[in-house]
């Protein structure tokens, strides 16, 4: 459990990290809550030669909103996300997925930032950033750039971010009215990572049919991905059992099914299904309160 | 007179340093010039070593030294095995493997360096070339001819075989009338993965030659013996010092070769080496437990009552023996019939090497695995006859006026009250209600099931003829010309929480403040003899040792108190800090007599000047705690993922001293055997592999994945020892497992399963959802 | 129900301890020239991700060097490569053996080439073993890496056939 031997670097401020990292090319790794990249450095799979730590950057925590959007500073822990009250009234959905993220220690440290960059397979973040269609702000010295999250997870722990990218915000819509959300997530029962996670955001029309709905879901195939078959299965229905049952039972289809110890691909995919409905079903009786 | 202390929550006297980070663990020990060691161990479950290649790592920054089992061949004992059973096989365990390798993970090469990380740098430039080996990790196939043998020296890979027979098997067997049930039940393998690794630093000092070990383990003045012992060095110029230790449950009742490895390395370079086992290693290479596959057979009169019982037990105990290895399963033979009457018992212990790490003791030690197998049954006889499962446990109990009970296993328990603790279970649950409910939910088609296991375990090692190496403990009482009392004891808490119970039991002879006791283990040179914590022996063995050298104490300070104060010793009572007569009269302080006693200066003829006293007490038998657990799941039918609604659990361990610790005892027990129901599982690979190597994989589990614990306690002491108590450190982990298991079967029973192997991850039971929704 | 050790577990092939692989990539060159290069020690060392080393050694095979990386997992391997059972231009069985200080893998898969309207399927099927730490470690995430080398190797392979012609 100790690492290869690396270079620690800390950055003053954004510029000087992004100089840093297209300084050291691909032998160089952000450092945001250490909860992703730190434990696979222990056991000597992740070797970077240079740990960028931005630690410093206060300034990359932040939860604010501006013009109908909710911006979140990459740094920002899963704890300021659960725990944050502007989040709990306009898009519920973030705080109720970082509730379900490893535990308090984890909470406390981890930033989304950090999770999204690493890209694991059973991140939690990756389906909420995807059901929510939100972006990814990327930086390097010189520019930069908003990249959707349809775009922004790529394979298997990996991502969008060019060799030079610092990622330094989020920014999602904040929820509108007659819109629900639910992350439902079955827990491996060591790493706390999503055997199953999904989140769903429904929003409702006039007639209280299902205007539309997202579904973005993680822990199944190599990368997080949007249920795009599930959600063109709903749209213009009514949220009946048989049109959520029928609209979930395409959540695993076309995805190259993990399978482990704990669940076989066949099991997972089942899991993927029904763990879709149920998220729809809770989205739905949510976005009909409102 | 009732006590005033004995019996009363009190918090615990370690916590405050442990909980403000600053008790001292052994990685925590910092010598001047320390050197650190780190292992280069086998990637291959099985294989001959070609060539060790250290170079690379000898010249790299840092490294001082770098030890191979060629080495050490002949110069560092081997790593020992205490198991007396008739027969057994001993291979040879080398603590540094030579010529080949026999699970993945074993230590191959030592690297010893200026720093940790250089340490471990070094240690993965250590090249082995290896000739891979057939490999053989199901120990049925170990069995079969024509398997590969891993040590080819001792003929076959049956370590041993046992078998204890009691009663009169020829009338049961033509006796028609009665029902035979026939069930393989699987104990698996689990990790113990206490919260602090193990961990060594060897300082060996080249003038005085003497060698001071600190480690963590259970066992400080056992190691000393065998480290002496393994190295050749005079017993009394070896002192072992068990610092904080961060739990153990089992793993740290041994010696393992990274020990005596560090041991050599620190006389060999005249300096202190420190080695720290990182989470893998621990893992990998800290005995694993349980794993054993159970075929059994049970024989039940039409009327529920069990007349007789067999079962045929498959041990897998990895590839070499640690300390107690093969005598973990004889556990399992001797607490097969569980608390019940049943006149005929025959059982077959196998012990079976494998290519996988050893298995040896681990929270509860084969008697988890015996309660599984007599609880299940239990169950299964129940549902055959179609009884229910809290009248059939009753109609074979033994009543409490037959105790001590004689069993034909050949142990005789000594006292119990099991109809007392289950009906209290049942009334606390509210048992036949949640039985409507029950019913109730399957007409909806909801699972709900109820699971019970009433234990009895056995506890408080033991009698020194029944134990390997003594099972007497050591308590001293010293009182200082202040009044203060040192109290020592032999045994190793690691966690338990006994500096506070032995604190308790000598305040309360001597009746004294709580506050005015200190107590100390764990140091072979403060401590002069010792075997240690385990068995839950502690507090009935250990803390009767302290209760006796107290009483000595208090003997000695009523003749000297009597004799200051002109009455007869008879007539004093000590309370409250005085010795004074019952009509509070005369009186002397505590101190005022422990000085008198110290500072001599008009005792009674015939009495010794000093106030100092030890007591060995040798237990007569072992004790015989038990309990009556009740666990409430529901199932998922659509996932089949399980939730434990409620668990009750009513123990009766004896005489309790501290309830508080005794609630902790129990709920940490609790979570650990439901654990293994559940969630744990430490898995190889066909090839050996260990494939749940990080706490990613092996799901210890947590506290938020539990209901809160109804729990309650009862006292039926024992005769054993003169504080009734009977230990309480297993009784948790060796009654939950089976009654997680009962529960979900019970759940499941209108599918018609009948059993379901642990862990009792979802998919296993959503596969039985599925199975019969397509029937 | 319950008698098989391994009946219940939920992925028996995973305890068999190794991981299969399979799949097809079709690449746009006729069934001569994708034998040619699949042969080809130089096609092979570009195609191959991170490939540092690919030199014919003299028992005949190949003696590999390979920087395997996914984003921050990275190991480096050394070890060789066999070419068995050639059957130009349809099919060759390749075997793989490395260790690095991940551990150690070991593999062997079956190449077939078919060609239709001058392209080329290849299916490959084989499994692979690893052992040492990456085993009981990365059990989360090897799999995962391994198919997506493979994707890659591919992938690059056909980039690589059509850039040198």
């Amino acid at each position: 459990m100790i690492p290869e031997p690396f270079e620690y670097h800390i950055p003053k401020n954004l510029e000087e990290a992004s100089r840093l990292l297209a300084q050291f090319g691909g032998e160089g790794k952000i450092l945001a809550g250490g909860h992703s990249l730190v434990p696979m450095m222990k056991l000597r799979l992740a070797a970077p030669k240079h740990l960028i730590d931005l630690g410093r950057l206060t300034d990359l925590k932040y939860i604010r909103e501006s013009d109908g959007r909710i911006e979140i500073g990459a740094l920002t822990t899963h704890f300021q996300i659960q725990s944050s009250s502007l989040l709990k009234e306009k898009c519920p959905l973030l705080p109720e997925t970082a509730r379900e993220i490893g535990d308090v220690q984890v909470r406390n440290k981890g930033t989304i930032g950090g999770s999204l960059a690493h890209s694991d397979p059973a991140a939690d973040w990756p389906a909420a950033i995807l059901a929510l269609a939100g972006e990814i702000q990327a930086r390097n010295v010189s520019s930069s750039r908003w990249i959707p999250a349809s775009e922004f997870f790529v394979d298997l722990l990996t991502t969008a971010l060019g060799g030079d990218e610092v990622l330094t915000a989020i920014r999602v819509p904040v929820a509108p009215p007659r819109s629900g959300h639910a992350y439902l997530k079955l827990h491996h029962p060591a790493s706390g990572y999503a055997m199953v996670g999904v989140a769903a955001q429904v929003l409702l029309n006039e007639a209280r049919h299902i205007e539309s709905a997202s579904v973005g879901v993680t822990g199944v195939g190599p990368k997080a991905y949007r249920a795009t078959a599930v959600e063109e299965a709903l749209r213009g229905k009514a949220p009946s059992r048989q049109n959520l049952e029928a609209a979930a039972a395409h959540a695993a289809e076309g995805i190259d099914v993990n399978s482990d110890l704990y669940a076989s691909a066949e099991y997972r995919s089942h899991l993927a299904q029904v763990y879709t409905r149920r998220a729809l079903e809770k989205a739905l009786e949510r976005a009909h309160g409102k | 007179m009732p006590s005033t202390i004995l019996g009363k929550r009190i918090k615990r006297k370690e916590d405050p340093r442990l909980i403000q980070g600053r008790g001292h663990y052994v990685d925590d020990i910092k010598l001047d010039g320390m050197l650190h060691m780190a292992f280069a161990r086998s990637i291959h479950a099985h294989a001959r070593i070609k060539s060790v290649n250290v170079a690379a790592a000898r010249s790299s920054p840092g490294v001082v030294d770098v030890i191979t089992g060629e080495e050490i061949k002949g110069k560092l004992g081997l790593v020992p095995c205490a198991a007396g059973i008739e027969g057994l096989k001993v291979p040879d365990h080398p603590c540094l493997a030579t010529g080949k390798v026999c699970y993945v993970g074993e230590p191959i090469a030592a690297v010893v360096a200026t720093d940790r990380y250089l340490a471990r740098d070094a240690a993965d430039k250590i090249e082995v070339d290896y000739e891979p080996l057939p490999v053989v990790t199901d120990p049925e196939k170990a069995l079969q001819a024509g398997s590969t043998v891993i040590h080819p020296e001792l003929g076959d890979n049956v370590a041993f075989v046992a078998r204890l027979e009691g009663g009169d098997w020829k009338a049961v067997e033509s006796d028609s009338s009665l029902k035979v049930i026939k069930q393989r039940l699987i104990n698996q393998r689990l990790a113990p993965a206490s919260m602090e690794t193990r961990g060594v630093v060897a300082h060996y000092s080249p003038g005085e030659e003497t060698l001071t070990v600190w480690s963590s383990t259970q066992i400080p003045h056992i190691l000393k013996t065998q480290l002496a012992l393994m190295l050749g060095i005079d017993e009394p110029h070896c002192r072992v010092i068990a610092p904080e230790v961060g739990g153990g449950f089992g793993s740290k009742l041994n010696l393992y070769g990274e020990e005596g490895v560090a041991c050599y390395a620190s006389r060999k370079l005249g300096k202190p080496v420190k080695w720290i086992e990182s989470r893998r290693e621990n893992l990998l290479a800290t005995v694993h437990g349980r794993d054993q596959i159970n075929d059994v057979e049970v024989y039940v009169q039409p009327d529920g009552k069990v007349v007789g019982l067999k079962c045929w037990i498959i041990a897998d105990l990895g590839a070499y023996h640690q300390l107690l290895t093969p005598a973990i399963p004889t556990l399992t033979a001797l607490m097969i019939l569980g608390c019940y009457h049943i006149k005929n018992v025959f059982v077959e212990t196998k012990g079976v090497f494998t290519n996988k790490m050893a298995t040896d003791a681990y929270r509860g030690a084969g008697r988890p695995e015996a309660t599984y197998v007599i609880e299940r049954v239990m169950d299964m006889v129940a549902r055959e006859l179609n009884m229910d499962a809290a009248d059939l446990r009753m109609k074979n109990f033994p009543s409490p006026d037959e105790f001590p009970l004689d069993l034909p296993t050949g142990v005789t328990y000594d006292t119990a009250n099991y109809q007392k603790t289950l009906k209290r279970l049942l009334k606390i649950s509210g048992y036949s209600r949640l039985r409507k409910e029950q019913e109730k939910l399957r007409k909806q088609g909801k699972y709900l099931g109820l699971g019970l296991s009433t234990y009895v375990e056995i506890c408080a090692m033991g009698p020194s003829s029944r134990m390997p190496a003594g099972g007497w403990e050591f308590g001293a009482v010293k009182v200082e010309p202040t009044g203060k009392v040192m109290v020592l004891s032999g045994t190793s808490p690691h966690g338990q929480g006994e500096e506070t119970t032995f604190a308790q039991i000598a305040a309360d002879v001597l009746g004294i403040p709580f506050d005015d006791v200190t107590v100390y283990h764990g140091d072979t040179f403060q401590v002069p003899m010792g075997i240690g914590t385990f068995g839950s022996r502690t507090t009935a063995v250990g803390g009767t040792a302290i209760h006796n050298a107290a009483m000595q104490i208090r003997k000695k300070m009523a003749r000297i108190a009597s004799h200051k104060l002109g009455v007869k010793p008879g007539e004093l009572i000590f309370s409250e800090g005085k010795i004074h007569t019952r009509d509070g009269a005369k009186s002397m302080g505590f101190a005022e007599v422990a000085a008198e006693a110290i500072f001599a200066k008009q005792l009674p003829e015939g009495i010794e000047p000093g106030l100092a006293a030890h007591s060995f007490f040798e237990p007569s038998n072992y004790t015989f705690p038990f309990g009556a657990h009740l666990a409430v799941t529901e199932v998922d039918a659509e996932t089949g993922e399980i939730k434990l609604r409620n668990y009750y659990a009513v123990d009766d361990c004896g005489r309790v001293i501290n309830p508080m610790l005794v609630d902790g005892q129990i709920h940490g027990g609790l979570a650990q055997g439901i654990g293994q129901a559940l969630w744990e599982s430490h898995v190889y690979d066909e090839n050996g592999q260990l494939m749940t190597g990080t706490l990613m994989d092996y799901a210890v589990p947590k506290a938020h994945q539990f209901p809160w614990f109804e729990t309650e306690t009862m006292e039926t002491k024992t005769p054993i020892n003169p504080l009734g108590a009977k230990g309480v450190g297993e009784a948790g982990t060796i009654g939950s497992t089976p009654a997680i298991v009962n529960a979900v079967v019970d759940a499941l029973r209108p599918l018609g399963v009948r059993h379901l192997d642990m862990p009792l991850q979802p998919e296993k039971v959503w596969r039985i959802l599925k199975q019969h929704a397509t029937a | 129900m319950g008698n098989d050790r391994l009946s219940q577990a939920p992925c028996r092939n995973i305890l068999k301890g190794t991981v299969k692989f399979e799949g097809s990539h079709t690449i746009p060159v006729p069934r001569e020239i994708a034998w040619r290069e699949l042969m080809n020690p130089q096609t092979l060392a570009r195609a191959l991700p991170g490939c540092e080393k690919f030199e014919a050694n003299p028992a005949g095979g190949f003696d590999v060097v390979l920087k395997i990386g996914i984003a921050s997992l990275k190991g480096v391997y050394q070890g060789h490569v066999e070419i068995q059972e050639p059957n130009p231009p349809q099919s060759y069985r390749m075997k793989v053996e490395g260790k690095g200080t991940g551990g150690f893998l070991k593999g062997e898969g079956v190449l077939s080439l078919m060609e239709s309207a001058g392209n080329t399927t290849i299916n490959y099927s084989g499994d692979a073993q690893v052992g040492g730490p990456i085993a009981g470690i990365g059990q989360r995430l090897v799999q995962a890496a391994a198919r997506q080398i493979i994707q890659q190797f591919f992938q690059s392979l056909a980039n690589v056939i059509q850039g040198s012609r």
